[in-house]
Order: structure tokens, then sequence, then C-alpha cells
């Protein structure tokens, strides 16, 4: 089993719903963003760049088969499961950063201070929560808090507690347009592995060498 | 009474350093001006610095006991307790820097053999060792001839100058790898990464070792002159060193400028981009860190300065200051440069960057950003001169306490 996930950029309406539905979801840091989603060649979301054409590209962590982040790690707190998934142990993690040096797409956030004083910085109103609410663990390894201490690195964990439950990563569900899916892509008859296939399914830095599990189907046209 | 003032400044000096790391544990590293995108800063580049500025000490006693390079001998100790200072202090400035450091321990409990942080901390921990044995093995016949205190620590060996001498031969070759070692490994922590092309060149190891011969020796030849004075009969000491600092400082010099003709001249946007980050946006600081040194190497070999002690000061300084430069130049190309780059649909020759959630609350700048101008903290310079005025505190102490200083 290797868990992918591909995004179909033909479907993207560059909406963000997917960075919305990822920080609620992941009660993610006032400030911090797991997945982002931008408008490639302009500086302006959802503006057609000077030249060329608009398309709208979701980025998040890759989940990459040859990682870096998991090779520099020097206590093995990001590490991968046997599916492919790169996850991070909050209780291991002793904040270096040289994850975040070595991740060529910048999807690793840190923890600058405690995530209370983060959101009191940005006048959200007190007592506001919000994210699944319960610590998760995985094999005994803390892989998701609702609250963050400071000093820790922290990205996309593909949804990890909500995989148990059999729900698809948050950001897959609130997609209006419908352009992310995510399966096996070991296995080749898989939806994702047909995808990839017959549409032209592409990655992110492949000169990288980094081999990521997520992949991209490419644009054709545009509606604005 | 010098001593004392000066021990009392740099105290002063580590105990401020000491008490911003508290803050900065109370507070996090939001005290930083690092973010998201730029997620090393001072205290990495310190790393580096201070990593080289040990390579001193074995190069001088490698160069009397593997070189046969006697004219170097009362340098040896200094040479070695430089080294240990040093690289002491390379360790201690990483400290700071994590953001979770009562959980260093991790590294003793759960080593991951792949990272080359790992083997950073071994080979650091290695070479602190050897040039504190180094330091001991090379003061024993001092040691065993002195009363009190230093007298019981000294090994009680037949002919402690004999012993002495035998075993600094013997450590010598394995100083020599450790010495090389910490600068190769030290570069390997930044050149591995093929995520940022200012670091992933494999001529970033033999720069390390040659900028940390040039800043190494300096800093020995720094601490000789105001130990010793320019006293004549230093005087071809002092010479062999600045030769080869000059010898160390033009290696680094065209291992440098080499990298960038051979980027420059294929003139890949990426390559482009990087080289005018370090050449266009830090002009000024690149131009001090070739041209400072160029300086001091210039004093340094001429024979009317050597015999000054202040004109070795200002050229070993100079040498010093340029390397520091240098190092801290190392963060700006890696991390202004967003490694994801792309050429949007339907226009193939524009070169793109796509922005990076800083994490960092600042109302008038944008959430996701593809540049920062770094500039070190109050709390980050404080912190960083902590470390520096140890490695001050150190070297004047071992010298007050210790028979570091051949006497006559």
């Amino acid at each position: 089993m290797r868990r992918g996930m591909v995004i179909d950029l033909e479907k993207c309406i560059g909406c963000r719903s997917c960075a919305v539905a990822c920080k609620q979801h992941n009660a993610q840091p006032a400030g911090t963003w797991w997945n982002r989603v931008v408008t490639p060649g302009s500086d302006r979301h959802l503006t057609p760049p000077d030249t060329g054409n608009m398309y709208f590209l979701p980025v998040h962590c890759q989940h990459c088969q040859n990682a870096p982040c998991v090779k520099v790690c020097p206590v093995g707190a990001t590490y991968q499961t046997d599916d492919g998934v790169v996850l991070i142990d909050y209780d291991r993690c002793i904040g270096c950063r040289y994850c975040m040096a070595a991740c060529p797409y910048g999807v690793r956030q840190f923890n600058w201070e405690p995530s209370n004083t983060a959101m009191k910085r940005y006048e959200y109103q007190d007592g506001y929560t919000f994210g699944y609410p319960e610590p998760f663990r995985l094999n005994n390894r803390l892989v998701y808090s609702p609250v963050r201490i400071k000093g820790v690195v922290e990205k996309c964990h593909f949804c990890v507690h909500y995989q148990e439950q059999g729900l698809d990563p948050a950001c897959v569900r609130a997609c209006p347009g419908k352009a992310r899916h995510v399966g096996d892509l070991d296995d080749p008859d898989s939806r994702v592995s047909r995808m990839v296939q017959k549409m032209n399914g592409f990655t992110l830095l492949p000169e990288k060498g980094t081999k990521p599990n997520v992949y991209y189907l490419p644009p054709k046209r545009k509606e604005i | 009474m010098g001593k004392k003032i000066s021990l009392t400044i740099f105290g002063l000096l580590m105990a401020a350093g000491a008490l911003m790391w508290v803050f900065q544990l109370w507070k996090g590293l939001v005290l930083t001006d690092m973010h998201n995108g730029y997620s090393w800063g001072l205290y990495i580049s310190a790393l580096a610095f201070f990593v080289g500025n040990a390579a001193g000490g074995l190069v001088v006693s490698s160069m009397i006991y593997l070189f046969g390079v006697t004219a170097l001998k009362p340098f040896a100790r200094i040479g070695a307790l430089c080294a240990f200072a040093n690289v002491s202090a390379a360790m201690l400035i990483v400290l700071p820097d994590l953001g979770r450091p009562f959980r260093v321990l991790n590294l003793l409990l759960h080593p991951q053999i792949m990272s080359p942080l790992v083997w950073d901390v071994i080979v650091l921990n290695l070479y602190a060792f050897l040039s504190l044995t180094y330091l001991y093995l090379l003061m024993l016949p001092d040691l065993a001839a002195s009363s009190g205190v230093l007298k019981k620590i000294a090994l009680p060996v037949k002919d402690p100058a004999g012993f002495s001498d035998t075993w600094a031969h013997r450590l010598a070759p394995v100083s020599l790898v450790a010495a090389v070692g910490i600068h190769v490994v030290t570069a390997w922590i930044f050149s591995t990464q093929g995520a940022r092309g200012w670091w992933h060149t494999a001529v970033l190891a033999p720069d390390f070792v040659a900028a940390a011969l040039a800043s190494g020796t300096a800093v020995v030849m720094c601490v000789a002159v105001l130990c010793y004075g320019p006293a004549e009969k230093f005087q071809a000491a002092f010479r062999i060193l600045a030769v080869f600092i000059a010898t160390a400082f033009l290696i680094h010099i065209f291992l440098m400028y080499n990298d960038f003709v051979v980027h420059a001249w294929y003139g890949a946007d990426e390559a482009k981009d990087i080289l005018a980050i370090t050449l266009r946006e830090y002009g000024p600081a690149h131009a001090f860190e070739v041209l400072a040194p160029l300086l001091g190497v210039a004093l340094l070999l001429s024979r009317r300065v050597r015999k000054t002690a202040s004109g070795i000061m200002t050229g070993c300084l100079l040498i010093i200051s340029g390397i520091f430069v240098h190092r801290v130049l190392l963060m700006p190309a890696a991390f202004n440069h967003v490694p994801l780059t792309l050429a949007p649909l339907g226009s193939p020759n524009t070169h793109w960057s796509v922005p990076i959630a800083s994490g960092r609350y600042h109302p008038p700048a944008d959430t996701f950003v593809t540049h920062h101008s770094y500039f070190p903290t109050f709390v980050e310079i404080l912190i960083f001169t902590g470390a520096l005025s140890f490695v001050c505190f150190v070297v004047i102490l071992a010298i007050h306490k210790l028979p570091i200083l051949k006497k006559g």
C-alpha cells in the first residue's frame, strides 16, 4: 500500500477551501498553513498572470518516497509509515529545523511561539478553539495534537487521525471542485493510479529526485 | 589586572547571553528574525564560524609533529586550547537554535544515522575530546614539574617530557583526520541538501576546510601574539603562520569563485537568481568577505607589519571577521531563493517562485512570502556575543591557570 493523492488542476477552482478545511480540522495555530493554493505566475491569487494562462496550484506536503526531511532528521521524529506517509512525532522533535532547510516544497511550519500566544497575537476571540479535539497517537507516537507546544515542526499528515475512521483527508472531503482524490498508488488498477497513467499525471520538482506521492493532473483550459 | 578586567567583561557578556537564552526559552524562537521560509540564521552561521575557528589548534600540532615544523612548538598548547574553546562554542551555539533544547538527549536515545547532523555531533565531540587530550599531553611535563593541584592531575609517568612527545607524535595523524573531518562533515550538513542550490555543490566541503584553515590559524596567531608579543625569536613562527593563512585563504577564494564561474557561465535561471542574492543584494557584505581578509593577508605577509603586535592583530582580525561574514552569507542565498519555482503554463521562460507561509505575524506583510530580509534580532546578537565571549573567557582563564605559555 502506497497512499497517494491526485490533484486535478483542471478541476481546481482556486477557492482555497482545502487550505481552510485543512487549517480548521488540524487546529493549525495562527499564521500556520499546511496547505496553500497559488496562481502560478501571478503575485495575486485568482488574478491572471501578465503572460501565460491562469490556473491554480494547491501545494502541501508531497509525502515523498525519497524524502529529504526524513533523511536529515537527527532523531527520527520525522518518519515514514509503511504506507508511505511522512509523519512528525511532536513528542520527539527537537526543533532543529533541518527538515525545513531540506524540504524543496516549503511546506514545513515551525511553532515559533506557543499556539495560545499566537492566537492572541492574531486577536482571535478568547475561548475560540477549532479542530479535531483529541491528540492522536499512531503506534504510540504523537502525530497530532490540537494544542501545539512551541518549538516543534509540523506539516500535512494526510489526516492520519481520520484514516482509521475510514475518512478521507479534510481537503479531499471539502473540495467543492472535486479535484482531489486519494488511493493506493501501488495498485495499478486503483482510481488514482489510472488517473495518473491516463491523464498525464506529473509531480512537482521531479529533478530533485524526491519521488512525491502527490500527483497533479495538468489543466487543459480554465474558466475565469 | 588586565586579565581580571577582561575575565569580568567576558563573564558579564556570557551571563547576558545566557540570560537572553533563558528569555528565548520562555518566549520561543519568535524572538529571532527567522521564519518558515528562512529557517536558519545567525546561530547556524555561528556554528560554521566556530567550527572553522577550531581548525587552528590541530593545524599547528600536526605541522609540528607530522611535518617537523619545530619553530611552531611554543604555540602548540595555545593551538590545542583555541581548538577546544572554539569547538565547544560551536556545540553550545546550536542549543539556542533548537526549539526544544531539553530534548537534545533524543540524539543519544534515537540517533538517526543517515542525518549529517548526527555525524556532526559525533565528530565535534570527538574533536573536543581530542583537542583536550592534546592540550593535556602537551602540558604534561610542566604539570609534573609543578606543585599543588596541577601536580595531582599529572599522569604519573617516569619521563613526562618523553611521554608527552611520543604521544603527541602518535596522536598527530588522528587529530589531523579529525580536524579535517569537522569541516567536511559540517559542510555536508549543507551541501547534501539538493533543495538549496547555493549549498548543493561538491566544492563546499573543500572550501569549508580552506576557510577554516585560514580563520582557525588566524585565531592561534592572534592569541599567540597577545601572549608572547612580536619578539624576535617568534618571528620565524609568525612568518610560517602568515604564509599558511595566506595560502589557505587564497585556496578558499579560488574554490568559491571557481564555483561561481561554472554556474554563471551556464547561466541557468536558478543559478543566476542565487548568485544575484550574494553578489548584488548582499554585494557590500560579499565585498567585505573578500577584501577584508585580502588586506589582512597582505598585512601579515609584510615582514614590517609582523614586527608589531598591533599589525599582526589587525591582520588576523580582518581575516577572522571576513570569514565570519562569509559564514553569515551561507544563509541569504540559500533561503531567499525558493526551491519550488516553476514556469507557469504558456509562459515557459518565466521563473516563478511559489510563496511560503512565513508563520510570523507581521500585519503589513503578506502571509505567503518569497523573500525575507533577515537581520538578527538583539536577542540573537546577544546570545552569539555570549558564545564568542565564552571562547575568550575559556582561553584567558586557561592561560591564567594552566601552564599554557612557555616560560622564558
